[in-house]
């Protein structure tokens, strides 16, 4: 029954769109985790990632909430090297196939392992879903070998291996696997944790500083609101005892600041002070808080992004930085980190980006005469998700070499130990998932059956249940994030994270039924 | 100060805290210029920082001049030879430097023989007021961040004039400056850096160039990468202090902070700034 107006009653008039449609990618579906086509968008200076799935509806996030950073970290987007050897094979593509598979565009600059998923902590934000939970795993020296080994055929020499959990440090052997990974040739161990053990067992730090791993330790803020709402408790004395503990043995610390919006978002200034002046901190990582996992209600649309982590910085501390003096990193895709290292002598502070030209350096994608390859080799090192600092980091003989090769005089070099490193961080989740940057992930999650998933993927895509399933032999649903948005849908799981409709443990998709085929895309789902 | 002393002296070498008399003769002045500009303190500094923009700035100079391979260029105030070897190896250009500081001359033909490329580079002293250059014998010059120091600017760029082709191009980056509006420390300053002292609005530049029968084609705004530099000079005072390097005992250096950061304001406060100026040679001499 269409029936054409007279011309005279058209009033309608063609509207212009009010973003910019920038790139066409693959992402899930935030609730069945179907692999969805995806495309990305620019408005009001920001950047958004929007996706539809058949079942489910429409999703929107926010990927980075500076457009003009968005565009200008593109030429950072290194060539990615092949790792030694790949785990599975090309079936289902991206992001079904981890991995690592072979169109994988990077081999691993860090593997994690999380040895347990017990914690001494419940906290309410937490992406491995750990706790005080009777179900869980704690891996054997075997399977941490297994891991290792997979690492070492795919890497050669690794970089750096993370031990995680759970909280690896009450792992009865913690200590073993850090050595284990040590005399494997692994050329850095890291060990991440809440710092709960380090606080109270003397004796354990001492152990461990006969090792010598780089403590990551979370520490979110000075204020108790930012303890109890994202770790459950005032832990304040804790992570002051633990720092000074790791100081008095020699251990040196990055801290790690689990950011979320509106609750600690103005101590990011604060924690930085703080760790240039703690004798043990050589490091701070800002991670806008990831919406895998469990986690506290949020809007994936005005969620944190790295970008506001650098101009949150730049606003608290504006006597020391500038926008331009954080860096994107190269060798993982270059919106997902950026970095910059200060050297700092009591009140001087000084963002090493304003001694050495490292735009001209690290720029890919004009092809250029570069004045010395040796400079640019010690720069990639740096600006690594493989860069680990302090006097026993390897960020140290790197900014030798990098103020060797310029125009700096000799003296500087015996003040690279005055240099302080800053990472911001964000990590995926299941709205934000953009395989164009997935498949350039340098990070990796280790399994114990030998596999190196990117770490965003393990924690959206439903590896994460998988691999906790087969561990434990305990049935793990999909988790869902906990988005304003899915509220009315959602169910809490037994560990405190999120589930979709009934709760059966495995989400609408491949509950059988409804798996939703679509022409152009998968259709599939992990689990 | 220099009338063609090493490229890449910008405005911000005025504040490493070498304080000189306001109103020295102009010979006096190229003299001492040339010769801060070749001495330690100031080279640890400024370092190859170049000028305001730096490579990026000289790139963006060279496609403005529509560059191309086998074209012949006079830089002039080459200093240690960075624009001049850019030209050769990414746009394939035969440049002729010319410098009045005969250690930077010696050094930069030097490299040039160190990187193999002698036949395409070569590096010539000289007085950007009387260039040892022929009529009309090249296709481009480039001046970076020199012309603010040439006491004789109309002679100058003359002689810019003089030896250009017709049709040739001239692509200059200066430090562009309101002298009424700057700070009293600063101002006071003047003759201790010819590049701050005698800097000009952009169109006093423009005025010298169309004075001299060019036609400015283009205009350009690049104040950030003078930003950026001002604050490359306050890292490097900061960063030699701690490493405690013994040649910043010479100067003061809360007070060379101080002028960095008047610099820097000056450049927030749109008093200062560096520009991109491209001017053109008509096609029949006159």
């Amino acid at each position: 029954m269409t029936m054409t107006p007279p011309i005279e009653q058209i009033t309608a008039r063609k509207v212009d769109r009010d973003e910019v449609f920038l790139e066409y990618t693959k992402s899930i579906c935030p609730v069945c985790k179907t692999v969805i086509d995806a495309e990305v968008n620019v408005k009001d200076n920001k950047v958004f990632l929007r996706k539809r799935c058949r079942e489910h509806g429409k999703f929107e996030a926010l990927l980075y909430s500076d457009a003009e950073m968005y565009f200008a970290s593109m030429k950072y987007n290194k060539p990615g090297t092949y790792p030694l050897e790949t785990q599975t094979e090309v079936k289902d593509g991206c992001p079904l196939d981890c991995g690592l598979c072979p169109e994988h565009k990077q081999h691993a600059c860090l593997g994690i392992i999380e040895v347990n998923s017990n914690c001494n902590l419940d906290c309410p934000i937490c992406f491995a879903d750990s706790g005080h939970q009777p179900d869980g795993f704690s891996l054997t020296h075997e399977q941490v070998e297994t891991g290792l080994d997979a690492f070492v055929r795919s890497e050669g020499e690794p970089e750096v291996v993370m031990f995680s959990g759970g909280e690896p440090t009450i792992h009865p052997h913690i200590l073993d696997f850090i050595k284990m990974a040590q005399d494997k040739g692994v050329h850095m161990v890291t060990l991440n944790t809440n710092g709960i053990r380090l606080a109270h067992d003397r004796k354990f730090v001492a152990d461990l500083a006969e090792l010598k791993p780089v403590i990551y330790m979370q520490f979110d803020g000075f204020d108790e609101k930012t303890h109890v709402e994202i770790r459950g408790r005032d832990l304040r004395a804790a992570k002051q005892k633990a720092l000074d503990n790791c100081a008095e043995f020699g251990l040196g610390v990055s801290l790690v600041a689990a950011i979320e919006k509106d609750l600690n978002q103005h101590e990011m200034g604060e924690i930085l002070r703080f760790g240039v002046k703690h004798p043990a901190v050589r490091s701070v990582a800002f991670q806008p808080v990831t919406h895998s996992g469990r986690h506290i209600t949020f809007d994936p649309m005005a969620r944190l992004t790295n970008a506001d982590i650098i101009h949150g910085l730049v606003d608290q501390i504006p006597e020391w930085f500038k926008l331009s003096d954080f860096v994107p990193v190269p060798c993982c895709f270059p919106t997902c980190r950026s970095i910059t290292y200060l050297l700092v002598d009591g009140d001087n502070v000084v963002p090493i980006p304003r001694l050495v030209d490292v735009d001209n350096y690290l720029d890919y994608v004009s092809n250029r005469v570069m004045p010395d390859m040796s400079v640019r080799g010690a720069l990639e090192k740096l600006w690594s998700a493989s860069a680990v600092p302090g006097t026993d980091g390897n960020t140290t003989s790197q900014l030798e070499c990098a103020t060797c090769g310029i125009d700096l005089p000799e003296a500087l070099k015996s003040i690279a130990d005055k240099s302080f490193m800053v990472v911001i961080q964000d990590f995926q989740d299941p709205y934000t998932l953009n395989v164009k940057a997935l498949m350039k992930c340098c990070v990796e999650e280790i399994t114990p059956d030998g596999r190196l998933i990117p770490f965003c993927a393990y924690n959206s895509v439903g590896y994460r249940e998988q691999v906790r399933e087969q561990l434990s032999g305990v049935a793990i649903p999909t988790i869902v994030p906990n988005a304003g948005e899915l509220q009315p849908v959602l169910m809490t799981t037994k560990y405190g994270s999120k589930t979709f409709g009934n709760g059966d443990g495995r989400g609408e998709a491949n509950g059988g039924a409804h798996v939703p085929a679509d022409a152009t895309n998968v259709g599939k789902t992990l689990r | 100060m220099s009338p063609a002393g090493p490229a890449g002296q910008g405005p911000p070498s005025a504040s490493v805290g070498e304080v000189r008399s306001t109103r020295v003769p102009a010979d006096e002045a190229k003299a001492c210029c040339a010769r801060s500009y070749q001495s330690d303190v100031v080279a640890l500094i400024l370092g190859e920082s170049y000028h305001p923009g730096g490579l990026e700035l000289t790139r963006r100079l060279a496609r403005t001049l529509d560059l191309r391979a086998g074209q012949k260029v006079l830089d002039i105030a080459s200093g240690p030879g960075a624009t001049a070897f850019l030209l050769a190896s990414e746009f394939g250009a035969t440049v002729e430097g010319v410098d009045l500081g005969d250690i930077a001359v010696a050094k930069a033909n030097a490299t040039a023989a160190e990187r193999g490329i002698s036949e395409r580079v070569h590096f010539t002293v000289g007085d950007a007021e009387r260039l040892p250059i022929d009529d009309a014998s090249v296709d481009a010059v480039v001046c970076e961040c020199a012309l603010c120091t040439f006491p004789d600017k109309p002679t100058a760029v003359a002689e810019m004039a003089r030896v250009l082709r017709p049709g040739g191009r001239i692509g200059i980056t200066d430090v562009a400056l309101d002298p009424a509006r700057l700070d009293s420390e600063l101002a006071s300053l003047a003759g201790w850096v010819a590049c701050l002292a005698d800097a000009r609005p952009l169109d006093e530049y423009c005025d010298l160039l169309a004075d001299a029968g060019l036609r400015v084609t283009l205009t350009e705004d690049h104040d950030d990468g003078l930003a950026r530099m001002i604050d490359q000079i306050d890292a490097r005072l900061v960063a030699f202090k701690m490493a405690g390097v013994a040649a910043l005992e010479a100067i003061d250096f809360e007070q060379a902070r101080r002028r960095v950061a008047l610099a820097g304001q000056a450049v927030a406060d749109g008093i200062a700034g560096y520009k991109l100026l491209v001017a053109e040679k008509a096609q029949t001499s006159s």
